[in-house]
Formats: C-alpha cells, sequence, structure tokens
C-alpha cells in the first residue's frame, strides 16, 4: 500500500493513480475483522450461521441477532458493522416487499441480490457518503431452488454453493469445500452439524491444518496470525461467542426460519465433543 | 356555491366508444382458452364489427377487454410494454399472476378516470393455464372461469350450470362457443362473430366463428352443453 | 375541493380549473356556448394485393366542406393532412385539433425518422396519436383517418377522440360516415384495381357529400402505393357553382349625382433629422440616424479610446 498517507483513501470518490479505491478496500478490512458467517447449500434447503462474538458478560443471551429475515423464504446474515447490516436488511425488506406489490410474485434469491448490490454499490459513488464495512449472505429458496449469494462491499455480487465471510473465512471456506465435496450432497440437518462445528470450533478444530497451510505461502501466514489470535482469545474466555443459525428447508415449510433450539443444542453439543476429540490427538 | 361541489366530474365521456361486450375465458389442463365477440360500439352505431377483443400482452398471455375501447386499450398497452420489459430484466417471461397485478395497478390506481374490464388469461411455468379476472375498480381474483362484459350477465347461470373441472381443449373451446353464442343473442350491445384464442405451453391457436355460423340454440340445433361441434383453427392473425 | 386535473402541477397541457364554475354558469345561462366542430365523411380503404397484379395501396377520401354551426365556413378546405412522405390523415372533428395534432405529429414522425434513419411506419404514427388523444381524454377532437405504406406494407386505421384505434381494409369517418359506410359495405371488395379503389372512394365521399348535411362541396382523393403519394386535389367537383343567366352589373350614369369633390387622401410631410436636445449646435455635425441600427446609428458604435 504505497499510496497510503498520499490523500488518495480519502475520498471514495478518488482513484489511487493505480486505479484502486482505498475506502472500499479499507470497507473489506471491517469484513475481515468482524465474526465469521457462513451460508451452506444443501440438496434440500440452505442454512446461514453465524458465530456472535459476546463483548460482555452482561449481554442478554440469545440478543443482537445478526441474521435477518428479507421475506417469508428469504434470510440475510452479514459480516462487520453491525449497524450497516440492520440498514441494508431493512432496504432488502423494501426491495422484497416492493417487487411482490408490483408483481404479485415472490421475488427470487438472485433478484433480490441483484437489487441489494446496486444499493450497495451507490455507496462507493459519492464522496459525501462511505461504502458499507459489510459482507452479506442472502440465502433462500425461490422457484429456482435454494440459492445463495454474497454480496461485498464493492457491490460485487456472486452466486455460492457454500460461503464464508469475516474473520477466519478462508479456513471455514476450505471446510466448506470439503463437506460439499461429500458423495451425493449434504442434508439441511448434517449441515445444519456441518456449520455448528466449523464455527464452534473454528480457530481451535482447524488449527493444525492452518498451520500446515500457513507454511505453503506467504499471504498464509497472516491468516495464520488471525487464527492465533483466535485461539488464544477462545482459549481465554470460554463462551466467548453464541452461535446463531437459521435454514429454510422443507422442515420449515420452505420459509426462512431459526434453526430449532432442540437440534442446534445437539449440533453444538456434537461440535463440543469433536472438539475436545481434536485436542486429545494434538 | 352548491352547484360547483355537485357537478359530477365522472358523467359518461360523450361519444366514447366503448366495447359493449361479451368476454369469457376458461381454463383447462394444460392451457386456457379465451374468447370474445367482435362488437364495438359509438351510442347505436357499429364502429367495427369485426374488433380483436383478445388482446397480446406476452408469448402466452393474452387479456379480453370491456369497457371503453381507448382506457382498455392504453392499459393493454401500458401492460405490453411492462411485460416485455419483465421480460428483458429477468430473462424469462412474466406469470400470468405478475401480469395480472400489472393490470390491476394501472385499474386500480386510476380508478376515477377509467372504465376498463378485464380477463387475463395464460400459460406459466408455475402454475399452467390460469385466468384472472380484474372488474370496473380494480381487484384480481384468479377464477377456473371467467365471463366479463356486458353480455356477461345473461350467461352466468348457464356457465355455472354447465362448467366442469377436467375439461380437455375441445369441450373447453365448444363450452366457450356456446357461452359466447348465448350472450350475444340476448345483449344488444354484443354480436358479430366469436374469435377465440386457445394458449398452451406449446401453441397460441386462434379460431373465428362467421356470424352467420353461430351456434343457434333457439332453433333446437344444437344441444346445451353438447360437445358435437369443433372449428378448425385458422392462420395466427 | 378543487377538480384534479389529469396533470395537475404541470406547466403544460389543459388548465381544467374552470371546468365547475363553466358547468355551473351553463347550467344558469341556458347552456354553455358549442365548438366549432366540422361535418364531415372521411373515408379510407386498402386495394391491391392478393391477384390484383396490382401493389397494395391505400386510397384516401374526403369531403371539402367546413362549417361553423349552421354556417359554412369554407366551401373547398383540406381535409387529408399531410404527416410524411408515404403517410396521410384525413380529419374529422374540431377543425383546429385536426390541424395541430396532425401537424405535431408530422413534425414527430420526421424528427423519429432522421434519428431512426428509416422511413417511420404506419403504426408509430398511428401509436404516437392514440397516446397524445388519450392523454388528452378526448377533449382534443380529432377522430381521424390514417393510411399509409411502409417496409411492412399497406395499413389502414381509424383513431377516435378519445385515444382508442381500429385496423381496417375499409373505414368512414366523421358525421357522413354511415352514408360512406353504407356504399363501401355493399361494394367493397378485397384486391381492387387502383382505379376501381379510386372510384369506389369518391362514390362513398359523393355519398356523403349529398346525404349528410354537414358534409359537401368537392371529393378531394390520396392515393399512396409504395411507388409514391398521388394527391387529387378536387377529384370530382359535383356542386360547382352555375353560369347566373342575369347579373346585377349597372350601367354607367345610371344614377344621377348633386357634387362633385374631390379630395387627396395622401399627407406628406417633411422630416429633418437632428442630434442633441434638438437644436442645431455649432461645430457639430449633423448626421442622418441609420435606421434600424439602434442608439446611435452604425457610426455612433466607436468605442472612445
Amino acid at each position: 500500500m504505497s499510496s497510503i498517507g498520499t490523500g488518495y483513501d480519502l475520498s471514495v470518490s478518488t482513484y489511487s493513480p493505480d486505479g484502486r479505491l482505498f475506502q472500499v478496500e479499507y470497507a473489506n478490512k471491517a469484513v475481515e475483522a468482524a465474526g465469521v458467517a457462513v451460508g451452506l447449500r444443501c440438496t434440500d434447503g440452505i442454512i446461514l450461521g453465524v458465530e456472535r462474538l459476546l463483548h460482555s458478560k452482561l449481554l442478554v443471551k440469545g440478543a443482537n441477532r445478526r441474521i435477518q429475515s428479507v421475506d417469508e423464504h428469504i434470510g440475510m446474515a452479514t459480516a462487520g458493522l453491525l449497524a450497516d447490516g440492520k440498514h441494508l436488511g431493512s432496504r432488502a425488506r423494501d426491495e422484497a416487499a416492493n417487487f411482490r406489490e408490483t408483481y404479485n410474485a415472490p421475488v427470487t434469491v438472485q433478484v433480490l441480490s441483484d437489487r441489494i448490490s446496486g444499493y450497495v454499490q451507490a455507496y462507493t459513488c459519492y464522496g459525501s457518503v462511505r461504502p458499507f464495512g459489510i459482507s452479506t449472505l442472502v440465502a433462500g429458496a425461490d422457484k429456482t431452488g435454494p440459492r445463495l449469494f454474497c454480496i461485498e462491499p464493492s457491490g460485487v455480487f456472486y452466486g455460492y454453493r457454500a460461503c464464508a465471510v469475516g474473520k477466519g473465512r478462508a479456513l471455514a471456506r476450505t471446510e466448506l469445500e470439503k463437506v460439499l465435496a461429500k458423495e451425493g450432497g449434504v442434508s439441511v440437518r448434517e449441515g445444519v452439524m456441518e456449520v455448528a462445528r466449523m464455527l464452534s470450533g473454528l480457530a481451535s478444530y482447524l488449527a493444525p491444518l492452518a498451520i500446515s497451510l500457513s507454511r505453503s505461502t506467504a499471504v498464509e501466514s497472516v491468516k495464520n496470525d488471525v487464527l492465533a489470535i483466535h485461539l488464544v482469545h477462545d482459549d481465554n474466555q470460554d463462551k466467548a461467542f453464541e452461535l446463531e443459525m437459521t435454514w429454510v428447508c422443507e422442515e420449515s415449510g420452505m420459509k426462512h426460519a431459526a434453526v430449532p433450539a432442540d437440534l442446534l443444542a445437539e449440533a453444538e453439543e456434537k461440535a463440543k465433543a469433536a472438539l475436545e476429540e481434536g485436542m486429545e490427538e494434538d | 356555491m352548491e352547484g360547483i361541489n355537485t357537478v359530477d366530474l365522472m358523467r359518461l365521456k360523450h361519444g366514447e366508444v366503448n366495447l359493449g361486450t361479451s368476454i369469457m375465458a376458461v381454463r383447462f389442463e394444460g392451457g386456457v382458452v379465451i374468447g370474445a365477440d367482435t362488437r364495438t360500439t359509438t351510442g347505436s352505431y357499429i364502429a367495427n364489427r369485426v374488433t380483436d377483443k383478445l388482446t397480446h400482452i406476452h408469448d402466452r398471455i393474452y387479456c379480453c377487454r370491456s369497457g371503453s375501447a381507448a382506457d382498455t386499450q392504453a392499459v393493454a398497452d401500458a401492460v405490453h410494454q411492462h411485460a416485455q420489459l419483465y421480460a428483458a430484466i429477468y430473462g424469462e417471461r412474466p406469470p400470468v399472476a405478475t401480469v395480472a397485478a400489472l393490470f390491476e395497478k394501472l385499474c386500480y390506481d386510476n380508478k376515477d378516470q377509467l372504465s376498463a374490464g378485464i380477463i387475463v388469461a395464460g400459460w406459466d411455468k408455475e402454475k399452467g393455464g390460469s385466468v384472472y379476472n380484474i372488474p370496473l375498480g380494480g381487484g384480481t381474483f384468479q377464477q377456473p372461469w371467467a365471463i366479463g362484459g356486458s353480455g356477461s350477465t345473461y350467461v352466468y347461470g348457464y356457465c355455472d350450470a354447465t362448467y366442469q373441472e377436467g375439461w380437455g381443449e375441445a369441450e373447453t373451446l365448444q363450452f366457450v362457443k356456446n357461452t359466447l353464442a348465448l350472450a350475444m343473442a340476448r345483449d344488444g350491445s354484443s354480436g358479430g362473430c366469436i374469435r377465440m384464442c386457445v394458449i398452451t405451453e406449446d401453441k397460441v391457436e386462434r379460431h373465428f366463428v362467421p356470424g352467420n355460423e353461430l351456434p343457434r340454440f333457439w332453433e333446437g340445433k344444437e344441444v346445451i352443453g353438447g360437445l358435437a361441434q369443433t372449428t378448425k383453427p385458422v392462420a395466427a392473425a | 375541493m378543487a377538480a384534479k386535473g389529469p396533470v395537475e402541477g404541470s406547466s403544460i397541457g389543459f388548465d381544467f380549473s374552470n371546468y365547475a364554475r363553466n358547468e355551473f354558469l351553463g347550467q344558469r345561462l341556458n347552456g354553455l356556448p358549442k365548438a366549432t366542430s366540422t361535418g364531415t365523411t372521411i373515408v379510407g380503404l386498402k386495394f391491391g394485393g392478393g391477384d390484383s397484379g396490382e401493389e397494395e395501396g391505400i386510397c384516401l377520401g374526403a369531403d371539402t366542406r367546413a362549417t361553423g354551426g349552421p354556417i359554412v365556413a369554407d366551401k373547398n378546405c383540406e381535409k387529408i393532412h399531410y404527416l410524411a412522405p408515404h403517410m396521410r390523415c384525413c380529419g374529422a372533428g374540431t377543425a383546429a385539433d385536426t390541424e395541430f395534432v396532425t401537424n405535431l405529429i408530422s413534425s414527430n414522425l420526421e424528427l423519429h425518422a432522421l434519428s431512426q434513419g428509416r422511413p417511420a411506419r404506419i403504426v408509430t404514427a398511428m401509436t404516437m396519436l392514440k397516446q397524445y388523444l388519450f392523454r388528452y381524454q378526448g377533449h382534443v377532437g380529432a377522430y381521424l383517418v390514417l393510411g399509409g405504406v411502409d417496409s411492412t406494407g399497406a395499413h389502414l386505421f381509424t383513431v377516435h377522440a378519445h385515444g382508442s384505434t381500429d385496423k381496417l381494409p375499409y373505414v368512414t369517418m366523421g358525421s357522413g360516415s354511415l352514408a360512406a359506410m353504407a356504399v363501401f359495405e355493399s361494394a367493397f371488395k378485397q384486391n381492387m384495381k387502383r382505379q376501381e379503389a379510386i372510384d369506389l372512394v369518391s362514390r362513398a365521399i359523393r355519398s356523403g357529400v349529398f346525404n349528410d348535411l354537414g358534409s359537401g362541396s368537392n371529393v378531394d382523393v390520396a392515393v399512396i402505393t409504395k411507388a409514391g403519394t398521388e394527391m387529387l386535389r378536387n377529384y370530382e367537383m359535383p356542386n360547382e357553382r352555375g353560369v347566373k343567366s342575369r347579373n346585377y352589373k349597372f350601367r354607367r350614369g345610371t344614377t344621377a349625382w348633386t357634387k362633385e369633390s374631390i379630395r387627396s387622401l395622401v399627407v406628406s410631410e417633411d422630416v429633418r433629422i437632428t442630434s442633441g436636445a434638438g437644436k442645431e449646435q455649432p461645430g457639430v455635425e449633423v448626421r442622418p440616424v441609420a435606421i434600424g441600427a439602434g442608439p446611435g446609428g452604425e457610426e455612433g458604435m466607436e468605442v472612445d479610446s
């Protein structure tokens, strides 16, 4: 970042001489620091999961949710500035309602993502605003089946079979690749277990893998640092985060709903067991 | 100033071209049949005796128009444009429900200025054949069959008594033809010929019954609900 | 509350704010004054094509009477209006409205043709007309027969003042439309020859001229084919004024007079142009002010250095 400090990072409406928008890149930094959010498209539905970091022990349990409902059949998880996520969620709900009113039909996940991305992109064009400090996972099931999209602060969006954003997303993505590689695909119920395992023990569970990865490239070493911090953080404070998961599947009536508490508890239990097993092996 | 407050701004527009009409749409397994008479009137004069009230909206969606010719043409043109735009933006044909919603929005929002009674019908991949009735003041009603226009009041009983679920294309076509012939015979502002259209996944097929070949029930020549008669399709206009 | 106009808050279009007042006054004053409208016969038909051995084309016809109430305002007016080289439009209804609406659309069609780089189509003109007329909800009282030939063939439409349109092989409009339609309904054939078409059209107009009070005078005809447009102005003149058997010219000296006085009506005066306060001043050259050159004249435009 040789251009830092030369003034090209002061406004989002000014390019740096090498054609970059620093404010947008800084927005990505805000995302990288946030708790991870995961989306997983399964054979019979779709799952959203987030790790909600608890900065205080005084917080009410289960409050301050990071996954929002946009329409009956669509959910949205954000990683980054919480308030930005709330605002974008509100906008997404307006768009979905507007589509319903105009066309007498539920909006598809792709069309909704397209509209949200247009809104996000507009915040990278004007000097008077700052870009959204969030990456957004939009997940839902429409007439085309279960769909997952990720919208970045720049306004670009891609469709995914599985995606992770936030701190430690690279490791989560590697894990998701493994999950998707399973023969015959994964059902939502299996998916819930996998995501719970990934989120509860992201750092500790994946530590050996990450270290092996870190030896391969320089870039990975940065990730390793992040990992190490996470690992320490995890050790020092037991229960420093809460698991939050929603899905859209047959069991939820093809509506966006929270994963039932008993199933989530079971998944967490299993995840913890697997995590401890992994620790012992070390 | 009582005079000013009680002036009726919505009086019938003088000299307006009207579609005193009999229109109809019926759903069947795999598609819909729509039909209409061909009479357009200005007062007591028939301005057009071979009108086409079955109006193209999109590839597999048509509407039947009743009420003011100018209003329904303007609304249909606007919805046609919206439907094209929808296809261009979303890369697929608009569903019939969506087109019906577009019609309803225009008809409801401008209800004070419009006299338009519209039946939207067509085929889409989500629902197959479907029929939506949008009466005078707006509102959308999905129905297995719908009739409209001034002539429809004479044949509600016939439709109630005759319609059955599970008809095929030929039977539905015959039902539409009989119903319209009955309506046109009793309604002075309906008449002329019958135009019909079959819309399915694979085709949009037009049928035309000339005025001298209409079913004639009062001479005992046709059996009510009978399905003996068939029509041949004509080349699409 | 005031009545809400169709283009409320806009500076263009008609203003309906006096509608309720006028309606109220109308009730008090035994009816509102009526707008002028043209009793008219206008017709059009498609000919050629099929096995006629001729190119398809459009033949339009119109009478030439313009009326203002019971008065014949113009005995030989033109009701076949120009829209584009390959397009003509007959107008019935309010004379001014037909004139202005066809002029406006003609102008827009020219711009459209220029921007698209090809001649405008007949449906384009039809759509422009219907959308314009619909916007004014029938208050622009133009009833039109539109015909022409474009790359997609020969097309014939009627356009009503409220904005509805019809596409038919033969059409009539105006107060004489019933008489003209009777002729068409009895004698129209598909794929007529050019001359047959002209004959039928002029027969239909004549039927309006002689049977409808609002129509009269001469027959105008326009023939449009791919080859070009032919305007047959006063194609028939069935109502020419006959030669009077007597005239009312009096011989010179028929009337006697007692006094003769001749006055010159031409007034001449001398005008001397001066500068300054109207007085001659010593040392100041009097220069005539150049006409039309603004203050100071053309020489006075110099700037001191």
